[in-house]
């Protein structure tokens, strides 16, 4: 009998003691976010679309990924042969790809309905 | 217009742009390289993630009336950025850490509270002080983080408080280690100064490689905040490095020896204006790094001047060296008795291979075509012969730079761009070189 009480008292041990481990590697901790600011997203306005662009004009502008002028090339004929009422014309972008071209950007607003702008790579 | 393989890329950007519904038309990838009777093919043809025919397509983008919410304005909808993350168990945070892009793939510490504040203890700076901005590449927008935001990559990366102002020079200067380009770039980052023997950083045998905590948690902490301050490293949105860069874990970071330095041969911080008392972290930006372990019977300072002349990848016309001690001894007992005075031996020494110099200039391949000297005499000598124009000279002569958009500069332009580091155990007359230049120096001590 009292070796039945021992053996009882030592199996509960036990199972309070793994209770016990499997509670303390479940045990649930805070950690600081890695992530930096990200700034805020202002929407704009899309620009009105005209209901044609026949007897308009629209600025192919290349970018000059390089070596994509045949494609560049390809777009302008294939565009003039199926909409051949619209002026498109090519115009590339000042400097490198990733170069921002201002005079450009007032140029199409000012003599272009729309512009493609085009490519890479 | 954008190829098919960046529609993650041109989606996204478009959203942060503040224009989620950009009209685009995508077309087979890639372009570059392909023949005119192919493009036509592709112009005719379905923009191949949408299956409309091309030309309609664009047609319609430019035509097709805007919905109420394209005309409106205002703000687009961005995750809150709570300071502490919800609570869980260790095991599923590690996981959830990867799952987020984190980290670099490798195991990390978890950034309690305790241990964030251990790592400010290194540095005088508030937490909630700015530290700088950083972007993936020029079009991508830029995050921004405080000195405790960049604690918290520290201790991710399992760098000790010694090793914060360190850390925190690298961070404010901006320049994130995984810029965004198909290119897989590349950057180097040199410790100069008394920080060096401080923080137990290695100068002497493996100082290239993973045998330091200090070398390798700085160098690993820059990717991390890269990645996590910079909103750097997702492929397909702010990372397209077509096969990626091995560099990238460690971003060669190391010390300059000092010691090792021959007589007359100034640190590279005190030759981009620094004392020799200050603490400074100098910032490299390339592709490829060589381990050249060779022997020649020739002098060694021919043998790299013929390395320089003939070696090749994305960066042509920048070169940094990191010698031995021994070599930089031999190269200095040969007679150049300055840093300076070897790299000017060097870039007025070395030509370009025929090859790289015709595909690199197109003006002076037309005239040598046409006929006009020298063009035409050097032309005619083949491909596989060397042009007498150093791609390594600045201001006059050289071929055309690469951009320097992914890197910025402080100090004044030197007239080459070959820079030479000093670093190594002394185990053997071997050296290592890279294609790349150097893109700016940072105090340490003033993040102490």
């Amino acid at each position: 009998m009292k070796i039945r009480v021992v053996c009882l008292f030592i199996l509960l041990i036990a199972i309070f003691a793994a209770a016990f481990a499997w509670a303390a590697d479940q045990e649930k901790i805070v950690v600081m976010n890695p992530r930096g600011i990200q700034p805020e997203i202002r929407k704009i306005p899309m620009a009105t679309r005209p209901a044609t662009l026949d007897g308009k004009t629209v600025y192919i502008v290349d970018t000059k990924y390089p070596n994509t002028k045949p494609f560049v090339e390809a777009l302008l004929a294939a565009l003039q042969a199926k909409y051949p009422k619209t002026t498109w014309i090519v115009r590339d972008k000042v400097g490198g790809y990733m170069d921002d071209d201002p005079n450009l950007w007032k140029e199409t607003k000012e003599k272009a309905a729309a512009a493609i702008v085009l490519l890479g790579h | 217009m954008i190829t098919a393989r960046f529609k993650e890329l041109v989606t996204t950007i478009s959203y942060k742009k503040g224009i989620p519904n950009m009209r685009i038309t995508y077309t087979p990838h890639p372009i570059t390289d392909r023949p005119r009777d192919l493009c036509d093919k592709y112009v005719q043809g379905p923009d191949p993630n949408t299956g409309q025919p091309m030309l309609d397509e664009i047609y319609a983008g430019l035509t097709k009336p805007l919905s109420e919410e394209d005309r409106k304005a205002g703000f687009l909808k961005r995750d809150p950025r709570p300071r502490l993350l919800p609570p869980d168990t260790p095991e599923k945070l590690l996981e959830y850490f990867h799952e987020q892009n984190f980290t670099d793939g490798n195991p990390i510490i978890l950034p309690t509270e305790q241990k964030v504040a251990e790592m400010l203890r290194a540095t005088s700076r508030k937490p909630d002080e700015w530290v700088g901005q950083m972007r993936p590449s020029p079009p991508h927008e830029a995050w921004y983080y405080t000195v405790e935001m960049v604690a918290v990559n520290a201790v991710m990366a399992g760098a000790k408080p010694e090793y914060f102002p360190t850390i925190l020079a690298i961070a404010s200067k901006g320049l994130t280690s995984m810029f965004s380009s198909t290119s897989s770039f590349a950057r180097m980052v040199v410790v100069n100064g008394p920080v060096v023997k401080e923080i137990g950083m290695n100068t002497g045998i493996g100082a290239l490689g993973p045998n330091n905590r200090a070398n390798s948690s700085i160098g690993r902490c820059w990717t991390l905040i890269s990645k996590n301050l910079g909103g750097s490293g997702k492929p397909g949105e702010t990372y397209l490095g077509s096969q990626g860069n091995q560099l990238n874990y460690n971003n060669l970071c190391f010390p300059e020896t000092e010691e090792g330095l021959p007589a007359g041969w100034n640190p590279l911080h005190v030759q981009k204006g620094f004392k020799k008392s200050d603490s400074v972290v100098s910032l490299f930006s390339g592709w490829s790094f060589n381990d050249i372990a060779w022997y020649s019977p020739l002098p060694i300072h021919e043998v790299i001047r013929g390395w320089l002349e003939h070696f090749f990848s994305f960066g042509t016309t920048q070169a940094t060296l990191v010698l031995d001690p021994i070599v930089a001894a031999d190269v200095a007992a040969k007679g150049y008795p300055t840093k300076e005075a070897f790299t000017k031996y060097l870039a007025d020494n070395t030509g370009t291979p025929g090859w790289l110099y015709w595909s690199q200039n197109a003006n002076a391949l037309k005239q040598a075509q046409s006929g006009v000297e020298p063009y035409a005499s050097w032309y005619k000598q083949g491909q596989g012969a060397v042009v007498p124009v150093s791609r390594y000279k600045r201001g006059g002569g050289g071929v055309a730079r690469n951009t320097a958009f992914m890197a910025s500069k402080d100090s004044g332009e030197p007239s080459n761009s070959i820079e030479i580091v000093v670093t190594g155990g002394g185990t053997n007359t071997f050296w290592s070189g890279g294609d790349f230049g150097y893109a700016g120096s940072g105090s340490v001590d003033q993040w102490r």
